[in-house]
């Protein structure tokens, strides 16, 4: 059934796709909207779910641990300084192997303060050791939520997903929702073997000497790097189900492309705009979007690249001291792979509009740019 | 867990930190591995005292004003405490913990409250709800004697109790005087002993001369000899017999039946334990000037240290490391006495060092009366042949006054030499539940083991230091014109201060920090225990580390 929803809407509409068991949030702009819905929901039993009022975003976690190390599965949603108040249990979600969803709403950290987009909230979590996906539309979102349940059942790993504040949050689109009925024959039921069981109780989460502490983390890693094909394959499966293919990365116009811009998020969809606009002029330029960035999909990133003769990374975050974090992740995926100029550009950063004029400047800017100097490239600012 | 888990490889590993074996043994999960206890101790001050007096109990329900079932605790194991709390050496206070913290807990003066609170209610006292068949013989009415017929009277033997004086007491009556332990103390105590149960008394009946000890033996079910030292003994030199020489208990048995007129004489009193000082004392005080001989130093005496305190104070002179030698007599009449210097030497297997006559040494005083109080020993005419002797003392074979030969048991002095009122007391009542043990075929109870217990274990921030309570008195000018007791009894008040300074040790008095204290509520209090819900505990012991007393131990989780 296709619906005008906004963004919001469309992560509690994939969340009741879901069937999730265990929903605790606490409420923050720009995410709001997606429990609140939700609450209605389950007010009204369309879904079966238990919903938890908790006092703090630590705690919305919290109950997400519990409930989701209880075998049910678990959601919530959060933004910015929310899901830095989280940080504590999103590692806990880790470390103990649990595989619960969060939606995160890109917002500016304060202060100052700022309710607007960018992405520094949910990269600074990125070593965490959450599955991180970036979405791009309503349907996206929506979508999203049914996949990373799977991807994380299977890999027992948490899964955030990542959506920019407004520019989608707020913005109406049509989606078409998904079916509970059918939803179920791509996602069964969540019923895990090892669980918190009163009749078999074992201690969890409990001190591992230094004989065994590494293994642990040796394991985390190696699920991350197994989720890189099961990402693939539920994105493809999810595709055979409902006719939406989902991969790490989305290529546009690559193929013979000069320049290929590396975006994520919303500015995806307006730099496709901006390389048509100027595929028309007869420049050969092309768009790779970043779906996944944990586990970083670096093969699928350095196919694409390395055809190209120049690379320009947009990321609407700074690393202090770095530079924009896809940046460094591109380079790190290209190292030793080409030597092709990669360049670095700063850009809408608390919510400031990149619209396709911005996209086109710096494009205009990466033609002529030679060398990934100056260190950092910053678009628009009153200097 | 009973063994360390161990993994070869991380493929036999969970893949999230967890206890593979289940936790049901713990459920609190892998956090508690060592948990609070509730564990009550036995506080030092009952180790201390030899009736094994529960102390600790009693001055809790003094404090709760439970005055009856305070006194009724002290009964289980001692049927005098208004003597006791009057004359004991008090043990029990050299080993109180807040001894080591400001001023130990006066315990005698809350015993001989609560002894006195039972004479002044003598409902208190029930009788005993079964009457046994068996029949038993009490030879002796001193502390001994007293006690065992009280506790076999109270169990519903019959109980004839028989006494060469014409009164029953023993020492109680006839050596300690009146001013430490008045007659009409004495004769209360002795009446509620007399209504514990059936006990017939034959005074003024010697056995083994006014009546066969064999008949003892084929008339009872069992015996008990608690005879004491009646024989002072003789200090060996020249004219010992002769007029103004005499045994102090003689003097003390004729003051304390009030057959001496006042005297200003010169007196000696030779010997340094309790027997002198209250000859001393009571000489004194019928007007003599009194002089206190001892062939060893202070340090050395026998005698009480209070007892001798309050001599020095009254006026008594002391004369250290002299032993008379000689005793010159003017006619038949003692006149001067020469006396040996003495020296410490070396410390003999007891480590007490005995004294050593300093060769030349001597020195001479005009003395009008000299008394010998260098000790006491048993007369065993009467039943020498029916027990075991040595150094005219019974011989006993096990700890509760078994004497090897059937149906006889013997406790008090007679056994031990001379030692105190409370030994004897305890003597009587191991005895008498001996006895009634054989009757029933039972098993003598486990010996209890000392516990280390000490001003460490106290979480002394919780109790101001304060000082001791003590009873009451006339100064010892006043004391000395006469034979009124000395010490008085507190009042309601002073007991309640005094009581209140009991730390209560290894003992839960409901304080409830333990409750308070606990992060994770995981405490229940019930009406009078508490309890640890397990459940919920994480063993951070906060309680055990609260509690002012160390009622909680800690145990070790999985063992
Ligand atoms: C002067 C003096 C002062 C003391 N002061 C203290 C003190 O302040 N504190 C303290 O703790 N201790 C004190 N003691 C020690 C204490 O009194 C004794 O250790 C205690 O009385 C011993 O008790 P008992 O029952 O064994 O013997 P006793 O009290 O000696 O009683 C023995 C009884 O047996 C009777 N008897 C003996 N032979 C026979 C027989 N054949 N037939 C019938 N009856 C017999 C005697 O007449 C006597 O009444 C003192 C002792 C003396 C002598
Ligand atoms: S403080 Fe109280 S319980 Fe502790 S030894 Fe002294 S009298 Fe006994
Ligand atoms: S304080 Fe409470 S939680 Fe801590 S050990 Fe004691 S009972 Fe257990
Ligand atoms: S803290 Fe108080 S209530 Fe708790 S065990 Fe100790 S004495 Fe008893």
């Amino acid at each position: 059934m296709k619906k005008v929803v906004m963004g919001n809407h469309a992560v509690s509409y994939g969340v009741r796709a879901s069937e999730a068991k265990v929903i605790s949030a606490y409420p923050i702009t720009p995410q709001t909207h997606v429990v609140e819905l939700l609450s209605e929901l389950v007010a009204n039993g369309e879904i079966d779910a238990k919903f938890i009022k908790v006092e703090s975003e630590h705690s919305a976690m919290a109950a997400c641990v519990g409930a989701s190390a209880a075998g049910s599965r678990a959601f919530t949603a959060t933004s910015s300084q929310g899901l830095l108040l989280m940080t504590e249990m999103l590692h806990w979600a880790v470390g103990a192997r649990l595989p619960i969803v969060l939606t995160n709403v890109n917002r500016a950290i304060g202060p100052p303060w700022s309710i607007w987009t960018d992405q520094n909230d949910s990269l600074s979590m990125r070593d965490v050791g959450w599955i991180q996906i970036y979405c791009e539309s309503n349907q996206e979102t929506q979508d999203a939520i049914p996949q990373a349940f799977k991807i994380a059942e299977e890999v027992q790993l948490p899964v955030m997903l990542v959506l920019d504040a407004f520019f989608l949050s707020h913005t109406y689109e049509i989606v078409d929702l998904l079916d509970v009925e059918k939803v179920r024959e791509f996602l069964p039921p969540y019923n895990p073997e090892l669980k918190i069981d009163p009749a078999d109780p074992h201690s969890f989460g409990n001190l591992a000497s230094a004989d065994y502490y590494m293994e642990l983390r040796y394991m985390i890693e190696e699920a991350m790097d197994e989720a890189r094909g099961i990402i693939k394959r539920v994105g493809r499966e999810f595709g055979e189900h409902f006719g939406r293919h989902y991969g790490m990365v989305v290529p546009y116009r690559c193929d013979d492309a000069d320049v290929i811009l590396v975006t994520s998020g919303t500015v995806a969809s307006t730099t496709r705009a901006v390389i048509d606009e100027m595929r028309d002029e007869g420049i050969k330029i092309g768009a790779l979007k970043i779906r996944v960035l944990r586990p970083f999909p670096f093969k699928e990133v350095s196919e694409v690249l390395c055809s190209a003769k120049k690379v320009a990374v947009l990321d609407r975050n700074i690393s202090f001291g770095n530079h924009g974090i896809f940046y460094q992740e591109v380079k790190s995926a290209l190292y030793g792979k080409t030597d092709i100029p990669i360049l670095g550009y700063i850009l809408g950063l608390g919510g400031r509009d990149v619209t396709p004029k911005v996209i086109r400047e710096v494009a205009d800017k990466a033609i002529k740019d030679k060398n990934p100097e100056p260190y950092i490239n910053w678009i628009g600012v009153k200097k | 867990m009973s063994k360390q888990t161990k993994f070869e490889s991380y493929r036999e590993m969970p893949i999230r930190a967890m206890t593979v074996d289940n936790m049901l043994w713990n459920e609190t999960g892998s956090w508690r591995n060592v948990k609070p206890v509730y564990d009550n101790k036995v506080s030092p001050c009952i180790y201390g005292c030899p009736a094994g007096e529960n102390i600790q109990h009693y001055i809790q329900l003094v404090i709760d004003r439970k005055y009856k079932e305070a006194w009724e605790t002290i009964i289980e194991t001692n049927p005098m405490p208004a003597v006791t709390g009057r004359v004991c050496s008090h043990p029990c206070m050299d080993k109180c913990t807040r001894g080591d913290y400001d001023e130990t807990v006066n315990i005698n003066a809350i015993e001989r409250a609560l002894g006195d609170m039972g004479l002044d209610n003598p409902e208190w006292m029930t009788k005993p709800e079964k009457s046994k068949k068996e029949k038993i013989a009490v030879v002796g009415s001193g502390p001994a004697g007293l006690t065992s017929a009280f506790y076999l009277a109270r169990t519903g033997y019959s109980v004839t109790l028989y006494e060469a004086g014409e009164t029953l007491g023993g020492v109680l009556r006839w050596g300690i005087p009146e001013y430490r332990l008045p007659d009409s103390v004495l004769d209360r105590v002795v009446e509620f002993i007399l209504s514990s149960g059936k006990i017939k008394v034959e005074a003024g009946t010697t056995v083994g001369k006014d009546i066969e000890f064999k008949k003892l033996r084929n008339n009872f079910d069992a015996v008990f000899l608690g005879v004491g030292l009646m024989k002072s003994r003789q200090l060996g030199i020249p004219n010992e017999d002769c007029k103004g020489v005499e045994p102090g208990l003689d003097y003390l048995r004729k003051v304390n039946s009030g057959q001496v007129s006042s005297s200003s004489d010169k007196a000696v009193v030779i010997g340094g334990g309790n027997t002198a000082m209250d000859v001393a004392r009571s000489a004194l005080r019928k007007g003599s000037d009194v002089t206190v001989v001892y062939r060893r130093t202070r340090t050395e005496m026998p005698a009480i240290a209070s007892e001798i305190e309050e001599a020095e104070k009254e006026g008594i002179k002391f004369r250290f490391l002299a032993s008379p030698k000689d005793i010159v007599t003017d006619g038949d009449k003692l006149s001067k006495v020469i006396f040996q210097e003495m020296e410490l030497g070396e410390p003999d297997e007891t480590g007490r060092r005995s004294p050593v006559p300093l060769e030349g040494k001597t020195f001479t005083m005009d003395v009008d009366r000299l008394f010998t109080a260098i000790g006491e020993k048993g007369d065993l005419d009467g039943f020498k042949s029916e027990v075991d002797t040595e150094w005219e003392l019974i011989k006993v074979k096990g700890e509760f006054g078994e004497t090897g030969k059937k149906k006889i048991f013997a406790g008090g002095d007679i056994v031990t030499g001379a030692a105190s009122v409370v030994e004897a007391v305890a003597a009587g009542r191991r005895a008498a539940e001996k006895i009634d043990r054989v009757f029933n075929n039972e098993k003598d109870p486990p010996i209890e083991q000392e516990i280390d217990f000490g001003i460490e274990n106290i979480n002394t921030d919780y109790f101001p230091k304060s000082k001791r309570v003590l009873k009451p008195r006339i100064p010892a000018s006043e004391a000395i014109k006469g034979f009124e007791e000395i010490f008085k009894g507190f009042d309601e008040q002073m007991l309640q201060k005094e009581a209140d300074r009991c730390f209560s040790c290894g003992v839960c008095n409901y304080c409830d920090n333990c409750w308070i204290y606990c992060p994770d509520a995981s405490i229940i209090r019930k009406d009078d225990e508490y309890e640890i819900d397990f459940d919920f505990c994480k063993g951070c012991l906060v309680c055990v580390e609260e509690c002012p007393r160390s009622a909680l131990s800690i145990e070790e989780e999985g063992k």
